[in-house]
Order: C-alpha cells, then structure tokens, then sequence
C-alpha cells in the first residue's frame, strides 16, 4: 500500500481530500438534490411531499406576491453590499497603513463582534432604533433635536443596517489581505509615472485589490439575500425578505415544496451573481 | 540656458526618527553622466536617491534639478524617472501598458504613445513582447521592460535603485555594459545605486562612496581605486594593506616610519595629521613586490623597502597572495602575478625584501 502511494503522488492527493468530499457529499449535495426534487413534488397536509411530479412550484415564484419581495430582497442585498464595500475599503485601506504589530490588533477588534451571537446583536440594535423606546429616539426627543422619532425602525433602512453591521468584518478581511499583499513599490513606481494619487488608485491599487474586493462582496451579498434573522426583527414584522418567506413557507405554511422552489430561485440568482461579477472583475484585469 | 549641474544637493539630511539616514550630504551631477551612489547596505544611498525622486522629503538642506529647487514637489511632479530594484513591473498590465503608463499619465495621445513604446521596447531589444505580461517574462527581460518604462518619458535624470542585483552574475555582466551603451546613446543623466564596486567602477564616470549617511570621496573611478581619500574608501573598494606607521614628515615628500624604524616615502597625507601622529600607511597588494635581497637594483628617491618573512602563499588563479610578517608583526599581502613560472617560488618562513614604489602609498588617519 505505501508503496503504491509513493509511486502514484495522485494518488496520494485524492486520498487527502476523501474525507472531505464524503462529508461534502453526505452533508451538503444530498441536501441540495432534495431541495431539488423537493422543488418539483406536490406538498404534503402537515408538511412533507407528496410523490407527485409538478411545475406549479416553480411557477408560483414568479407570482408577483412573492417575486416582488424576491427582488426587493436582491436591492436590499446589493445596497448592503455597496455600502459594505464604501465603508470597509477605507478602513482596511487604513489597517494596511499601521506598524505591522498594530495590523494584528486591528483585524483582532474586528472580529470581535462575532464572539456574540447574531441574534443577541441584532437585538440590541433593536433597543436603539425602535421607533418609540428606542434609545436614539428617546434620547433624540428628550434632549429637543427633534420632535417626532425618526423612522429607523421596521423598515429597509433599518434591514440594510442590521446587515451591513452584521457582514461588515467579512468585507474588511479580504480586502485588507489584497491591499497587505500589495507591493508598495508599485505605487511609488505609478507616481514615479506621473500619476496623480486618484489615478495610482484607480489604476494600480484599485485593480490590483480586486480579488479582495470580489471576495468580500460575495460573501456579503449572498449571506444578505438569503437573510431571515435580521429582517424577522429589525424589519418589525412589515419588512419582510425571500428568507422570512422561504422558512415561512417550511415552518408555517407546512408548505415544503415551494420552499424548496423558492430557495432554487435564490440559489439561481446567486450562481448568475456570482458569475456576473467574476467575469467583471476578470475584464478590469484582474489576474490572481 | 542648461545648467552645467543636472543634480544638486546642498547640505542635505534625512533623519527618520533619531537615525540619521543622510548626513549633510552635498553633491554636484553633471550633465549626461554616468554617475554611482556606492557604498554598503545602510549607508544612505538609496535614501538619497529616494530623496531626489520625490518619495521622501529631505529633513534639510535642498535637491536642485537643472538649478531648480525642488522644496516638496511630489514625484509625479519630477522631471525625473526611477528603475526600482525589483523592477515594480505593474503584473496587471502587459509590457506595452507598462512601458506606456508614464506617456499616458501625461495626456500624450494614443498614437504617439504606440509609436514611443515600440521604440523604447526596439531600444531595449524587447520587440514582439508587447502583449506578454511580466510574469511571462525572464529576470533580465523584466529589467529592460522597466528600463524601457522610464527611459520612453525622456526624463532628465534616470534614477537606478540596484537595478542589477536580482540578475545572475553574468547577465548582470551583460546588462552592464548595455546599460553603459544605453546612457551613452540616450545621453540622459543617470544616478546608479549600488553596493557592488566592481559594478560602479565600471559603469562610471564618477562615483560618490558613501557610509554612515556620509559621502566620503566623489570623484573617477580610477581616483578611487588609485587615491583612496580615506580609511573607508581604500577599504571598501578593493583589497589594501593597511600598515601602522608614524608621520615623520608631512613633506613634500611625506615620510612615515614602519616596523619598527623603518622610514618609506608616500604620495600623499590625508588631511588632519600632523608630524608624530599614529596613521596608517595603505598599499594595494597588486602594487608590491618581493625581492630576496641579491636581486635587489638600485633604491630611487620613490622606492620604498622593508624585511620581513613569508608567513603564507595562497594560490589564486591569476596570482598568488603571499602573505608578508614585518619585524614588528604587522602584516602586509602582496599579490604576484603567476607569470615567471621559471622562477623559483618563495618558501614560508624565507626572509624577503618588501619593496614597492611610493606613488602607491598613501597615508590615512586611523
């Protein structure tokens, strides 16, 4: 046996990633394909499926009841992104700018907020923004600055900023291990070059941290669209995206198929998403 | 009316934080010439020629391009262009996008930039490599698409950061004879870094050796070699003997005192000795001769004499190193050429006349 896997390093590295690929197999494909062929069965009374072949499923994704939050929930995920994207750029722009033993510090405190649970964060933003109670506007109408509490509470604003909040770090990180990588002497060499420092951003370190610009707003866009606990408790119960229908549809509704119909449509938007972006990113240059 | 300097800096100091990088520094770069920053890691040469491109700012004194101050105007201001040490190739762009970047910055129009860039490529012998990006490309190809990038902007001055020294030893051979073409064909003023002497000996018109932030002779190649200004510099550039001796007379002609009693002439004092100071009298090992005392001819004015005893012979190609101990212990090499194959060689411990002729010494202070 050694002996075969000295002579075949292939081998060798197929039987590295076995353990790995019937993990992925077992726990995630299996899953999928029955969401799959989920997706095209008739439902079941109390849940369940009936053995039944339908397209009606899918069919009823584009009703516009439940496509206009589709794509509501889309806007919603492409807005966290972009404003992920404006406020973590600069900011790991500045990390990468610190002493090196400064940098360390820096990523440390933004992972930090991890170390709590999603859902207790997400309550606490809800005792500042809510509408009445909320310390911001009660403290905001006490002290006189205004009259009638702002709207921060139970509507897009408030998802928007629950997600941004949220997925922020996961934007950061990318872009501050692009920027980190950067050869410093690349920019010297563009200025050297006559260029103005919009124009060495916009043509040397700008391109040259796409990879991490990519990176950070995959895996904020696609944790935003399919979100459920943010918008279920700062949208107030009004503000509603595909994933408060979509486990509504599995815990509520006992309606399994078009859950499952639902959550292909979000799996379709994000693959054409994903490939979208890559092939932009890929025309503005970007080798990795 | 061009100015006769292409660089000036006056008393120029780089501190960062309490080192002091660049230490009233002042020199003078003449129109088109080749000229070298040479000294060891750390001395200041590249802060210097950082300074002069713009990406750090002196703490004092003023750089001066064609007799215009510089204060702080930033690089991309700067008539001048840099060719970075690990060349700093842009990998997202192709070497045409490279070599055109800087004509592009400069609003210079399509057309003109393809027509620059194919001639600063065909100077560089890179023609038919314009869609390649750098990573597809060679060390040595690499470091003529940078050379190209900087050249095709016509800059005043071409700043050159060690830009052989990731290049194998006989490409970087090459490169530096091609280079010396290059700057002599283009007739741009160049200011060469580099911490490898033979490269700087070869390359220049003049050479600036630099330590500590401090520049210890300016001056040809030859001078350098020939008439080291200092204990530094005759250490640094090639191989010398240094002998402890005392000034007897600061001439002309000077006359030091060595192993013992011994008095030789030299050419020349360094400045600050005075008659009876300790120094050092410094020879190269190629500049002297071993005589047993028969062979001996007639003693001009200029030769200098004195005994001692083989101690050791290594045997180097081209020469053999013998190493010479004086009656007072000090120790002296003298490189002989392997040329009188006839002759008989010397056996350690043989007693032997050390002569060479005095235009060679020189005396240093300590």
């Amino acid at each position: 046996m050694e002996q075969v896997l000295r002579r075949n390093p292939a081998l060798r590295g197929w039987l590295l990633v076995l353990p790995a690929a019937v993990f992925l197999i077992i726990f995630f494909m299996i899953p999928l394909l029955i969401v799959f062929v989920y997706s095209f069965l008739e439902r079941g009374t109390y849940g369940g499926v009936i053995w039944q072949f339908t397209l009606e499923n899918l069919a009823r994704t584009f009703d516009p009841l439940y496509f206009s939050t589709f794509l509501r929930s889309v806007y919603i995920a492409i807005l966290t992104t972009l404003i992920s994207l404006l406020l973590g750029y600069p900011l790991a722009y500045f990390i990468t700018t610190r002493p090196a033993h400064q940098r360390n510090l820096y990523v440390l405190a933004l992972m930090i907020p991890f170390w709590t649970n999603f859902l207790i964060r997400t309550y606490a933003w809800l005792t500042l923004l809510r509408t009445h109670t909320g310390l911001i506007n009660v403290s905001l109408t006490s002290l006189g600055i205004i009259e009638k509490p702002l709207p921060l509470f139970g509507n897009d604003f408030a998802i928007v900023l629950g997600l941004v909040y949220g997925w922020l770090p996961v934007m950061v990180l990318p872009i501050y291990a692009a920027l980190e990588r950067l050869d410093k002497s690349l920019i010297e060499a563009a200025q050297d070059l006559y260029a103005s420092g919009a124009q060495v951003f916009r043509r040397v370190i700008w391109p040259l941290s796409l990879p991490g610009v990519v990176a950070g707003s995959m895996l904020v866009f696609i944790p935003s669209l399919g979100a459920f606990v943010t918008p279920a408790i700062l949208g107030g119960g009004k503000s509603l995206m595909i994933g408060n229908i979509i486990s509504n549809q599995f815990l509520a509704a006992h309606d399994w198929p078009f859950g499952s119909a639902l959550s292909m449509l979000m799996m379709i938007v994000m693959l054409l998403a994903t490939l979208i972006y890559f092939r932009w990113a890929l025309r503005e240059g970007v080798q990795p | 009316m061009a100015n006769a300097f292409a660089v000036e800096l006056r008393n120029v100091v780089k501190r960062f934080g309490d080192v002091t990088a660049v230490n009233n520094v002042s020199l003078q770069i003449r129109q088109g010439e080749f000229f070298s920053l040479l000294g060891p890691s750390g001395c200041g040469k590249t802060t210097t020629l950082r300074m002069i491109a713009g990406f750090e700012m002196p703490t004092s004194g003023e750089i001066y391009i064609d007799g215009e101050p510089l204060g702080y105007m930033p690089p991309n201001k700067r008539p001048v262009n840099t060719v970075f040490q690990h060349y700093a190739l842009f990998p997202h762009m192709t070497v045409e996008q490279n070599v055109g970047f800087g004509l592009e910055m400069q609003g210079v129009d399509k057309a003109e930039i393809r027509r620059r860039v194919g001639e600063a490529l065909e100077m560089v012998k890179l023609s038919g490599m314009e869609k390649r990006r750098p990573k597809q490309l060679s060390g040595g190809q690499q470091q003529r698409v940078a050379l190209a990038r900087a050249l095709v902007n016509r800059p005043k001055v071409l700043l050159l950061d060690e830009p052989l020294g990731a290049l194998d030893l006989k490409l970087r051979k090459a490169m530096q004879m091609e280079l010396k073409a290059l700057q002599e064909e283009v007739g741009i003023t160049f200011i060469y870094v580099t911490h490898d002497q033979e490269e700087a000996l070869t390359m220049s018109d003049r050479i600036a050796v630099m330590d500590e932030g401090v520049v210890h002779q300016v001056d040809e190649p030859e001078n350098i070699y020939e008439r080291p200004a200092d204990r530094f510099v005759a250490d640094f550039i090639g191989e010398t003997n240094f002998i402890p001796a005392r000034v007897v007379q600061l001439g002309p002609p000077v006359v030091v005192e060595i192993a013992g009693r011994v008095r030789v002439p030299a050419a020349w004092a360094e400045q600050g000795l005075s008659e009876g100071d300790q120094a050092l009298l410094s020879i190269r090992p190629e500049k002297i001769n071993l005589y047993e005392e028969r062979e001996l001819g007639e003693a001009g004015p200029t030769t200098a004499r004195v005994e001692g005893r083989i101690q050791q012979m290594v045997y180097v190609g081209t020469d053999t190193r013998h190493t010479v101990r004086l009656a007072d212990g000090s120790v002296l090499v003298a490189r002989l050429q392997n040329i009188h194959t006839e002759e008989e060689p010397w056996t350690v411990g043989e007693r032997t006349i050390v002569e060479w002729d005095a235009a060679h010494a020189r005396v240093l202070r300590v």
